[in-house]
């Protein structure tokens, strides 16, 4: 029998983004090149594909889109909620809902702690492939603690395979569900004083001489779903040297809400909206990460980073995801002084 | 929908009573200086800044040599790849100006790569270069200053004249074989800046805090006023006129140091006119009015402008804006900056653009100043410089011999300082710009130096609509705000009238100005960009400066109570002044 569970720490690396999807794959990867990551498991894709032949709920999702016009978006909206209610309707094996609560037991193990409140990632395959993107179209639940919880985000996160926007871009793309089976990450919370993004490359300029992060009070979600304008900061590679460091007036937070279980986003509290996020150990510590990361896999990458509520001076901060990072060609920055070529740019014309 | 100046009021063909030229009589190298024609109303041209009193007929010379040759000669000779140089055009005593496009693609792209094989080179030879060509127009110099010019014979003076005017055009022709490729420069660096996400306000003070001859001029007059205080001559300074001043000092024995030193100061730095090129304008040697108004006005102050301070004090801002530059860059991008920059400081254009005013603008028209008054005596003129009255042909013409300086030459010289006398009471209300305002001017020399950017031209475009403004834009050239009562000065035969405090409120101002920078509260300028004068000589010195305004001469009054925010770049009028002053309409744009 495949297996159902895949711990990142134990996967091995050659096959974790087979096993797991790319999220929880690529985590499973930096966690074996030391990279400071939280614990985590994954809901593997063969655990994912049992579950839709146990139902036949590939053949389900077809029967639904197959009669839609892919054209007419209320339509697919339509087709596209309906598959989610199909998912949503399925029960779990039972040997995958106990595969899973052991391992989120255990998961709590680790972290000393009862029903530990933790992150659901969906992680499905070829969801940031080069050729297509899905970033951000698929769920993902922060703060989830309790079996009986974990197993129904699980089951969501599934679910959002057929998000409306996720299953109109793989009708326009001509991109066939079956080839992106979703495996899903189990991911230990951590308590985040500050988060956000960080990139290897400048984003926007596509300047490949700093690297940019964004950073925001708490957990990253505000800073990721663009809800917050973020400090951002821009370091130089070459000498790991702040460039600048801009404070922004942050409105709002994403906050752990104990009652709820969840995190949620709130108002900034006044005191906390013009304070500066990151101190230069946390900056050195975040540029530590992303230069391993991007030295790792060779290319510029993007980072969801995590400083921990009880992180000391000198700690390595928890990176709880990565991939590469999609910018447009840059045009190549100067590299010399040349005063012909500058004259011509800028004093003859040449710039218009 | 193109905004339209009619140039109507100054089609003809007369350049001034009496006188139409043959195009034979002074050279240019792509497009002759003459008068305006319909034609020319597609074109844009601006009012140039330089001469805000009009030109006399030989003074009109500086647009044959300078533009007509030197521009031109320079923008062939390098080549300047979009331009062909300037050329002008005449409103009564008054000029325009316009630059010469290069009309296609491909020319410019050639002329682009010839540049490739000369602007290096230049720069990396720019010191040793300068040092050549100071020395060239020097030794020039010290031959004219050399002539006794009561010696030679009426033709001899004619054959000095000519000789002076070849000095006149080879001093332009080395003024912008030199400007132009440092301004290339400069402009490359600022772009590269902008490139860089370097704050562009901050590019100026890069370049700030080297010593020119022109600072050194200024330095010598904060001098010899410590020494008027010292004499105790502060009193008879402060009760004499500024005209009187010179007879005053001279008969008063207890003045009779400060004289001596003061003669001292003349014989090293009095060569230099009131003014940029034009033959109309004595040095300080022939009146010293200018030099002892600006020490009168310096002793009003109750602290001395301390130079040495304001030096210093712009070095260390230099260097504080360059590490807070560079501390923005990475590694690889310093590496670029360091290097531009460096270019910049060793062909300086900022820098340039002060200390070559001392061996070229303010001195080399004084060789055909000193011919001509000369000529004028041996022919027994009424006044002493009837002969800048006469065009170039004619005054050769007399002294050749060829054609007596009759009743009719005497005539025309009375008729032509009356016209010149009814353009100067016109100038106030000329049009900044004539012809087809662009949307906006893309030629960078025009916007840096003339100022002629989108807050100009919205200013000037804005005129018609007769709305009250209150509130001024313009480039924000010098750093800080200030208050104080407007002077409006149209030219710098006024400058003796701004009091310590005051704002001055002026078309342009040229290095003759630069004095009057040491009592100001803060200056206001129709033209201009960061690198006119007034931009660079106001960070110098600290004053507030705001230029490319437009129509600050227009619409601020003498005596209105101002704001001036060199950071922002605004200038607010607070209070207008309750004196009558008559009223000045502004230009009225027509759309086509």
């Amino acid at each position: 029998m495949t297996d159902l569970i895949a711990w990142m720490d134990q996967v091995a690396p050659d096959a974790a983004l087979a096993v797991a999807g790319p999220k929880m794959g690529r985590l499973a990867e930096l966690g074996q090149a030391g990279v400071r990551v939280p614990y985590s498991f994954a809901v593997t894709v063969d655990a994912f594909r049992a579950h839709c032949d146990e139902h036949g709920l590939a053949q389900k999702a077809d029967d639904i889109l197959s009669a839609v016009d892919a054209a007419d978006s209320a339509a697919v909206e339509a087709a596209a909620l309906r598959v989610q209610d199909v998912f949503l309707a399925a029960p779990l094996s039972e040997a995958l809902r106990r595969g899973i609560v052991e391992a989120y037991d255990e998961l709590s193990d680790r972290c000393v702690d009862l029903n530990a409140p933790v992150a659901v990632r969906s992680s499905a395959t070829g969801e940031d492939s080069g050729a297509a993107s899905f970033a951000g179209a698929f769920d993902t639940y922060l703060g989830v603690s309790g079996p009986d919880r974990v197993v129904d985000a699980v089951r969501r996160c599934w679910a959002s395979l057929f998000t409306p926007r996720a299953t109109a871009y793989r009708l326009q793309q001509g991109i066939d569900h079956r080839a992106m089976p979703m495996a899903v990450g189990v991911v230990e919370l951590v308590h985040a004083r500050s988060s956000g993004v960080a990139f290897s490359i400048h984003p926007v300029t596509g300047k490949r001489d700093r690297l940019v992060i964004e950073a925001n009070w708490g957990w990253g979600e505000a800073v990721v779903q663009g809800l917050v304008t973020p400090d951002h900061v821009e370091v130089g590679k070459a000498d790991r040297r702040v460039l600048r460091y801009d404070v922004a007036d942050k409105r709002v937070v994403s906050a752990f809400d104990y009652a709820v279980g969840a995190v949620t986003e709130v108002a900034m509290p006044e005191r906390l909206r013009e304070r500066q996020v990151l101190d230069d150990d946390e900056v050195a510590q975040v540029v530590a990460a992303v230069l391993r990361i991007e030295e790792h896999y060779g290319y510029p990458v993007d980072v969801e980073w995590v400083v921990d509520r009880h992180r000391r001076s000198g700690e390595a901060v928890s990176i709880v995801q990565t991939r590469p990072v999609t910018v447009v060609a840059a045009p190549e920055p100067p590299k010399v002084w040349d005063p012909t070529a500058f004259a011509a740019k800028y004093a003859h014309g040449g710039g218009r | 929908m193109a905004t339209v100046i009619p140039v109507d009021d100054y089609v003809t063909d007369e350049w001034y009573p009496g006188f139409r030229p043959a195009f034979d009589h002074a050279p240019f190298v792509i497009e002759p200086f003459r008068t305006f024609s319909k034609a020319d109303e597609e074109r844009f041209w601006f009012l140039d800044f330089h001469w805000p009193r009009g030109l006399t007929p030989l003074g009109l010379i500086w647009n044959e040599d300078g533009y007509g040759w030197g521009t031109q000669l320079a923008a062939e000779n390098m080549p300047l790849p979009p331009g062909r140089g300037i050329t002008q055009r005449i409103a009564g005593t008054h000029t325009y100006a316009a630059a010469i496009a290069v009309e296609t693609e491909a020319e410019m792209g050639l002329r682009a790569a010839r540049l490739t094989g000369y602007l290096p080179d230049f720069l990396n030879r720019f010191d040793e270069i300068w040092a050549e060509r100071v020395a060239e127009v020097d030794r020039s110099w010290q031959f004219f200053r050399a002539v006794d010019w009561s010696v030679p014979d009426l033709p001899a003076l004619g054959q000095l004249a000519r000789q002076a005017r070849a000095f006149h055009k080879r001093a332009f022709e080395i003024h912008f074989e030199v400007m132009y490729p440092l301004l290339a420069n400069y402009l490359g660096f600022y772009g590269v800046c902008v490139e860089l996400g370097v704050d562009t306000t901050q590019i100026g003070k890069f370049l700030q805090g080297y010593d020119t001859k022109i600072m050194e001029t200024d330095r010598e007059l904060g001098r010899l006023t410590k020494e008027a205080r010292d004499h105790g001559l502060g009193e008879l300074f402060a009760v004499t006129e500024a005209t009187l001043l010179w007879s005053t000092l001279e008969a008063d024995p207890a003045a009779s140091a400060f004289v001596a030193s003061f003669r001292d100061f003349l014989d090293v730095y009095g060569y230099r006119t009131e003014g940029s090129c034009d033959i109309a304008l004595p040095s300080w040697i022939e009146d010293p009015t200018p030099a002892l108004g600006m020490i009168k006005t310096f002793l009003q102050k109750e602290e001395d402008h301390d130079f040495s301070v304001a030096l210093t004090a712009a070095r260390q801002e230099r260097a504080d804006a360059i590490a807070a530059a560079r501390s923005g860059l990475t590694t690889e991008e310093q590496a670029v900056f360091d290097a531009g920059l460096a270019s910049c400081q060793a062909a300086n254009f900022p820098w340039w653009q002060d200390d070559h005013n001392y061996y070229i603008d303010l001195r080399v028209s004084l060789p055909m100043r000193w011919a001509c008054l000369e000529i004028a005596k041996r022919i027994g003129a009424e006044r002493p410089d009837d002969t800048i009255f006469l065009f170039w042909p004619e005054l050769m013409d007399v002294a050749d011999g060829v054609r007596p300086y009759d009743e009719e030459l005497r005539e025309l010289v009375v008729r032509r300082r009356a016209y010149f006398d009814h353009w100067l009471a016109k100038r106030p209300t000329m049009p900044k710009v004539l012809g087809t305002i662009p949307e906006a001017v893309d030629d960078p020399i025009l916007i840096e130096i003339f100022g002629l950017n989108s807050h100009f031209l919205n200013a000037v475009k804005a005129a018609g609509s007769g709305a009250e403004i209150k509130t001024l834009t313009g480039v924000a050239a010098a750093k800080g705000k200030a208050r104080g009562i407007a002077r409006v000065l149209n030219n710098a035969d006024e400058l003796h009238r701004i009091q310590p405090g005051e704002v001055l409120v002026c078309e342009s101002t040229s290095p003759n100005w630069t004095p009057a920078f040491a009592k100001i509260a803060a200056c206001v300028c129709d033209g201009g960009g960061t690198l006119s004068h007034a931009a660079i000589v106001g960070r110098e010195y600290g004053v507030p400066t705001v230029t490319a305004v437009g129509l600050a001469t227009m619409v601020i009054k003498d005596g209105d109570e101002v704001e001036v925010d060199g950071t922002a770049g605004v200038v607010t009028v607070l209070k207008a002044t309750t004196a009558e002053v008559p009223h000045q309409s502004p230009p009225v744009p027509v759309a086509t």
